[in-house]
């Protein structure tokens, strides 16, 4: 059953247009987020649902009930702000009861109610205290006990870890996760963190321009972004310009480059877009030194580039390098730290990667996907 | 060579300070001297001995009372009026978008801006022409016009430290706007209101410039009656009187200390917008 349903709306501020034809549905007890770039529309479609902005046109709807001409207080809407907005003259408690307070709730049942939100969030012991004697966690804790405590139809989150040091975003991501699940609620969270949106989320929207630019889970936006800007906001990726020619093996074409040799990639998912881009995802490309002579032999057709190594960085987990495969084009390789030898700057290698790690994406001219 | 020229900057810097001080307590000081004055005519400084005659006298002339009663009644009404007008217009300007918003700021801080005597002219024209005669409604009419500017700026100045999604936090929640704005609003922005009130009490009670065109005979403020009773007979009442509007003030400025933090509110209060 669908909780929020977002039906073609549109706003605009004087001459900018800040949400520009959007629809979407979000389903019972389901997580999905609005991913894009400050001013791509996500907090104004936030805002929008919330109530303190009016749609020029188009219709929201919560739970059944057309949203128009309704204020914020008269929608069953909880919010928890990218700055917790915790009332700082309040303690804790007074916070998480305050939503109780003002939905009408039992005056008797509230010290029971707020208390189990405490519990919720792990807060117990904390009711005195004011926000300002709180560390930045704890702080986003009471905020979410305060918006769930009167069980909101659906929780919109403003990005809501951005705030924290990234040691603390990871668990409290964590911690998050099973909250909103653990009380079932319908959530929408806005953020420009891809790792926030793709973690916390069962299904990301991206947005680009007031416009929804995809929509998927976060695996099917990753490996088949529907276009450039999906593929470049999401994730890091290496870009091919070229033609793409007639298949030459079941679903593997050519593709002609004015500055390279061709490469062989999947048949395109859209396939009546005039002119297409590759994407290579840099963790799919495997390098080697060029005089090694293992790994030649793979089974199938492979792409193989040569390059020089111009840098590499050494992050732990991961080795990211850049390799130069003619004078103004650089790829971009992740290779994982398994303990082998590392390819050294100036060090020419070999670039291998097969025609299913390509993603053949219609090109920017392309009008956007309605 | 450079370190001492900078060493010579600091030591000139810092004898200047000092100067100034000076230059600010000099007459505090000479004024509380000669109001201990026991001499019954208008001598030299120093006073040769100390007597509390001259604060006596200003204790029982009735002329002073009178004007000391009136100044303490307007001060407190005209504060009340301008908190009230400036925190409404406060909130206005802090919370809507509207055409002409900057324009109605600067109008409604012009008062600061136009010369006290302009004002006072205007308004003693502005009344005549209305026909309001009575000296006590134009003195407050005046005052509240004088001291709104502070009781807005005060008020602007704390409204703009609260985050807007503190009321929408409220608003989501489920509160109405009016449970928003004395829920939320109005405590976050009680210290700016209060300084912004007891400003105006103290501007309200110091005023000449304005009060001198709105007196009539009845009503009269402290401060006109002092400069009228000094054309008329010079002595040593004014220096008493005027030390009792210093302690008074300072009683008032360590009340706003303990409850706001002076420092704080006098540099967001009048010159931050």
């Amino acid at each position: 059953m669908k909780i929020v349903d977002v039906d073609a709306v549109s706003k605009r501020f004087g001459d900018v247009v800040a949400v520009d034809d959007i629809g979407f549905e979000v389903g019972q007890a389901e997580i999905i987020s609005l991913l894009g770039p400050s001013g791509c529309g996500k907090t104004t479609t936030l805002r929008l649902i919330a109530g303190f902005e009016a749609p020029d046109s188009g219709r929201i709807s919560i739970a059944g009930q057309d949203m128009r001409g309704k204020r914020p207080y008269e929608r069953n809407v909880g919010l928890l702000f990218q700055d917790y907005a915790l009332f700082p003259h309040m303690t804790v408690e007074q916070n998480v009861a305050y939503g109780l307070r003002h939905r009408g709730f039992e005056r008797s049942a509230i010290p029971r109610r707020t208390g189990e939100m405490l519990e919720l969030v792990k807060l117990r012991g904390l009711e005195k205290r004011r926000p300002a004697h709180l560390s930045g966690g704890q702080q986003q804790r009471v905020a979410l006990a305060r918006a769930l405590a009167t069980e909101p139809e659906v929780m919109l989150l403003d990005e809501p870890l951005s705030a924290l040091d990234a040691k603390l975003r990871q668990e409290l991501r964590v911690e998050l996760k099973e909250i909103l699940n653990a009380v079932g609620s319908t959530t929408i969270v806005v953020t420009h963190d891809q790792e926030e949106a793709m973690s916390l989320a069962e299904r990301v929207i991206v947005m680009d321009q007031g416009r929804i630019k995809q929509e998927g889970t976060p695996t099917e936006i990753y490996t088949h972004p529907a276009n450039k800007f999906v593929a470049e906001f999401i994730g890091r990726s290496n870009w091919f310009n070229g033609r793409l020619e007639g298949e030459v093996a079941p679903r593997v074409h050519r593709f002609t480059r004015p500055d390279g040799p061709e490469l062989l990639v999947p048949a395109p998912a859209d396939p009546r877009a005039p002119t297409y881009e590759i994407c290579v995802r840099p963790e799919r490309i495997t390098v080697e030194s060029a005089t090694s002579k293992t790994g030649a032999e793979a089974d199938g057709p492979v792409n193989v580039l040569h390059g020089v190594v111009v840098d590499s960085a050494f992050l732990g987990a991961d080795l990211h390098m850049l390799v130069e495969v003619s004078p103004e084009h650089r790829i971009a390789v992740i290779k994982k730290n398994l303990g082998e030898r590392v390819e050294s700057n100036g060090e020419r290698v070999t670039l291998r990667f097969a025609p299913a790690d390509c993603i053949v994406v219609p090109a920017e001219e392309q009008a956007p996907a309605a | 060579m450079k370190r001492q020229a900078d060493d010579l900057g600091y030591g000139l810097m810092l004898v200047l300070v000092w100067l100034t001080v000076l230059f600010l307590v000099a007459p505090i000081i000479v004024a509380g001297a000669m109001s201990l004055d026991s001499r019954t005519y208008l001598g030299p400084f120093p006073p040769p001995d100390l007597s509390l005659q001259w604060y006596e006298r200003f204790f029982t002339d009735r002329y002073f009372l009178r004007g000391l009663q009136t100044s303490l009644v307007l001060a407190v009404i005209a504060a009340s009026i301008s908190t009230v007008v400036g925190v409404l217009t406060a909130f206005v300007i802090d919370r809507y978008e509207f055409k002409g918003k900057e324009a109605m700021t600067t109008f409604f801080l012009s008062p600061l801006v136009v010369p006290a005597v302009v004002v006072g002219f205007a308004l003693l024209m502005f009344f005549s022409l209305t026909g309001v005669y009575d000296g006590f409604w134009r003195l407050l009419g005046g005052h509240v016009i004088i001291t709104v500017p502070y009781t807005i700026r005060t008020t602007i100045a704390s409204l703009v430290g609260i985050s807007p999604s503190l009321t929408e936090a409220a608003l989501s929640l489920g509160a109405k706007e009016r449970a928003t704005f004395w829920e939320i609003t109005f405590p976050l922005a009680r210290t700016g209101i209060i300084a912004g009130a007891i400003f105006a009490f103290a501007f309200s009670m110091d005023d000449v410039a304005v009060s001198l065109f709105l007196t009539d005979p009845k009503n009269y403020t402290l401060p006109v009656a002092l400069i009228s009773s000094m054309r008329a007979n010079f002595d040593l009442t004014i220096a008493a009187a005027a030390l009792f509007l210093v302690a008074f003030t300072v009683v008032l400025i360590l009340v706003l200390d303990r409850l706001v933090g002076l420092d704080r509110m006098i540099g967001q209060g009048i010159y931050r917008s």
